[in-house]
């Protein structure tokens, strides 16, 4: 939290306060984003694909087609 | 130069056309001005289907309107719908080719019998075999490849039912597919029916002949081309947002250079493997170079620029220029979009030119056939070969000093985690900010170069309008590396091209307002995402409804118009630019152009003015958006219990 930057700005009534600054790291990336490396094993993988994905891996989420019958 | 036209809107191609035109080296741009498009074919009023022409049947110059009729009595309408049926064939059966050799890869890699590939990404194995309703419970990860790979080969001579893919679009999608009958069977059946029904004097009603084209273009998009991507992520990895960069001046003096230039991303991987072997680096010491530089043209840049962050030297129009760098030992290509000029502009240089698959040779070229089962040892022949032509260069070595940064790799699945991260991932973001109007639309804007176009003009114009509008672009194969080179890959462009709303949402996600989904094969990746956000809900409940277009501004190849035809036979209103195949007949051109959107609620345009294209796309999804009532911003009202009474 210590190396979080804030800056000094007026809130709607004239008042000074501060706010959380920008919070991405400078320079350039080495690593790829790998966001799925977080999701060690099968069953996360699973729980992710039924959650996440679950546009076409959900028995209980349909979105805009609930109620539809399957084509 | 002849004349004083422009060719590019890249200075580093300019920087090399003038080199080119000192040595008197030619090159496609050189032969552009040699050779004129033929009057006849470029509105595809000829015939050649059988020997008792070709019959060639112009518009009257004097404007008269005479019957045109072939020597058997096919109607212009015929002749146009064939050949633009059969451009649907060759480019589908394209990206599926490469889809099976992948699959035969795939199932050598689950059996342990190719070397140097493995399964990567496990996540995407589970949800793929689940699409083919796969058993995974229990089941170790080769058992589940094994029955996937068996599964996703039969797609391709499946005679009877529909693709699995098929499922994963949106039910009403689905059912108007069904009812026009246009939903593909196998992808093979589908090629083979078109060329059958091209034959001469078998299928006469271009009405007719079009319902298959679309048939055969939905075999690709939903099919050939999403057993590619699936796959290959598989294999290879899910791309995942990566820093790379574009243009010739990734090329080094120092280095070894070996460009890989084609489609099919399985050699390209194991050279990214073998130029880290240790036997490798030393060798390449011993040869006094710095290092092996990888580098990728076209779609294999993609792939490998997606999953390895490999620089990208130049799309389609700069493959020979790469090699009039002097700079290159060697280029490997494989299928698809490859020059045979690259031959000579190689001679001219020490360069070797080394063909890889079995399926295409160039004379001339060194081939070095890669088969999965000893694929690595390949990759690290062909790295042998270009250490040992470093000290062959004759020439003083000239690289332009531009290349750019960019972040490729938003796969669809990359843009649902971006979206929400691994807890909430969702679509819900993009929809409620394009039902709150800072974004206005999304595009999808693909294809190729075009020597008719100057080199990546049409691109930048045209994507530089719809940002500035506030409609996310989302691209892939060319078209995605002209936007590199041109800075419009990085968050930063974003504050710099896009419309306040746009850049304000491109802001707090921290993405670009272009993303790169990948190679032409990735077209797929914009239907899902497309799909995702149909499925999310808020937005319709077709691909049709929902405010959005797509557009091939510098296409050139079939792919690029079965590519079209199966985002048209989806729902999407699609415009092409440089020129456009069906201008011999009016009513095959009415029919792709208007009567389309009664059967597919989405059709063709041609504009080749990319602003006047990219305003035909914002009008379009102005039209959406007023269909869905988000045209207008509205106060948000808090209903109490007797409004809500009252809304019975």
């Amino acid at each position: 939290m210590s190396d979080y930057k804030y800056e000094e700005k007026e809130d709607f009534a004239g008042r000074k306060v501060k706010v959380l600054g920008p919070t991405y790291e400078e320079g350039k990336p080495e690593d790829r984003g790998d966001w799925r490396s977080k999701l060690g094993s099968r069953e996360d993988a699973l729980r992710y694909i039924r959650t996440a994905m679950r546009y076409w891996y959900s028995k209980e989420w349909y979105g805009s087609e609930k109620r539809k019958q399957e084509a | 130069m002849p004349d004083e036209k422009i060719r590019s809107i890249d200075k580093a191609t300019l920087k090399l056309l003038e080199k080119a035109e000192k040595e008197k080296i030619g090159t496609v741009f050189s032969r552009a001005d040699e050779i004129k498009p033929c009057p006849i074919g470029v509105e595809e009023s000829c015939c050649k289907v059988c020997a008792m022409g070709p019959c060639r049947l112009p518009r009257s110059k004097k404007g008269e309107a005479k019957e045109r009729v072939g020597v058997c009595g096919a109607t212009i309408e015929t002749i146009v719908a064939r050949n633009f049926a059969r451009k649907v064939a060759a480019g589908a059966a394209s990206h599926s080719d490469h889809a099976r050799e992948v699959v035969h890869t795939f199932i050598k890699t689950a059996r342990g019998e190719a070397q140097g590939f493995a399964i990567k990404d496990e996540m995407k194995l589970l949800a793929v075999a689940l699409d083919f309703g796969i058993a995974i419970e229990g089941r170790e990860i080769k058992d589940i490849a094994m029955e996937l790979g068996e599964k996703a080969l039969k797609e391709f001579g499946k005679q009877d039912g529909e693709l699995v893919y098929i499922g994963k679009a949106p039910l009403k999608r689905q059912e108007l597919w069904k009812r026009l009958g246009v939903t593909p069977r196998g992808i093979d059946r589908e090629v083979v029916e078109i060329m059958h029904r091209t034959h001469m004097g078998v299928d006469q009603d271009y009405k007719h002949l079009l319902l298959h084209a679309a048939r055969t273009a939905l075999a690709d998009g939903w099919g050939g081309s999403m057993i590619s991507t699936d796959l290959q992520d598989i294999m290879f990895g899910t791309p995942v947002p990566v820093l790379g960069s574009i243009n010739l001046g990734v090329l080094k003096e120092d280095h070894v250079n070996v460009v890989v230039h084609g489609h099919e991303p399985l050699l390209p991987e194991l050279l990214v493997v073998a130029s880290r072997d240790p036997e490798v680096r030393k060798m390449t010491e011993d040869a006094g170079a710095k290092g092996i530089n990888l580098a990728g043209m076209c779609c294999s840049a993609n792939e490998v620029l997606m999953r390895h962050g490999i620089p990208c030297a130049g799309n389609f129009l700069q493959q020979e220029l790469a090699l009039i760098t002097g700079a290159v030992e060697l280029m490997t290509v494989d299928v698809q979009c490859e020059m045979q000029g690259l031959k000579n502009v190689a001679e001219c240089f020490h360069t070797r030119l080394i063909t890889t698959s079995d399926r295409a040779m160039i004379e001339g070229a060194t081939h070095v056939e890669f088969h999965p089962e000893h694929g690595l040892d390949t990759a690290k022949k062909i790295l042998k070969m270009a250490i040992e032509n470093y000290p062959n260069r004759r020439h003083a070595v000239y690289i332009p000093d531009e290349s750019r940064d960019m972040v490729a790799g938003f796969s669809h699945e990359t843009i649902n985690y971006l979206l929400g991260g691994l807890f909430r991932a969702s679509y819900r973001p993009l929809n409620d900010n394009i039902m709150n109007g800072r974004i206005r639309g999304v595009a999808g804007v693909v294809g190729c170069n075009n020597v008719r176009t100057p080199h990546d003009s049409a691109h930048i114009a045209m994507i530089k309008e719809l940002i500035r509008n506030d409609v996310l672009v989302l691209t892939t194969g060319c078209a995605a590396m002209a936007c590199g080179k041109e800075g419009l890959l990085t968050p930063e462009a974003a504050k710099l091209y896009a419309g306040s709303g746009l850049a304000e949402v491109c802001e707090a996600v921290g993405i670009p307002p272009v993303l790169h989904l990948g190679s032409c094969v990735d077209n797929s990746r914009i239907l899902m995402a497309a799909t995702a956000m149909v499925k999310e809900g808020g937005l319709g409940d077709d691909l049709s409804d929902l405010p959005a277009a797509g557009a091939a501004p510098e296409w050139m190849s079939e792919k690029a118009i079965a590519i079209g035809q199966y985002f048209v036979a989806s729902g999407v209103f699609t415009v092409f630019g440089t020129t456009w195949p069906t201008s011999g007949s009016e009513k095959v051109t009415r029919h792709l152009f208007e009567e389309y959107e009664e059967l597919y609620k989405g059709m063709w345009a041609y504009e080749p003015d990319p602003v006047e294209a990219a305003q035909l796309m914002i009008r379009h999804i102005d039209k959406k958006r007023r269909a869905l009532g988000i045209d207008k911003a509205r106060d948000r009202v808090l209903f109490d219990m007797a409004m809500r009474r009252a809304l019975d």
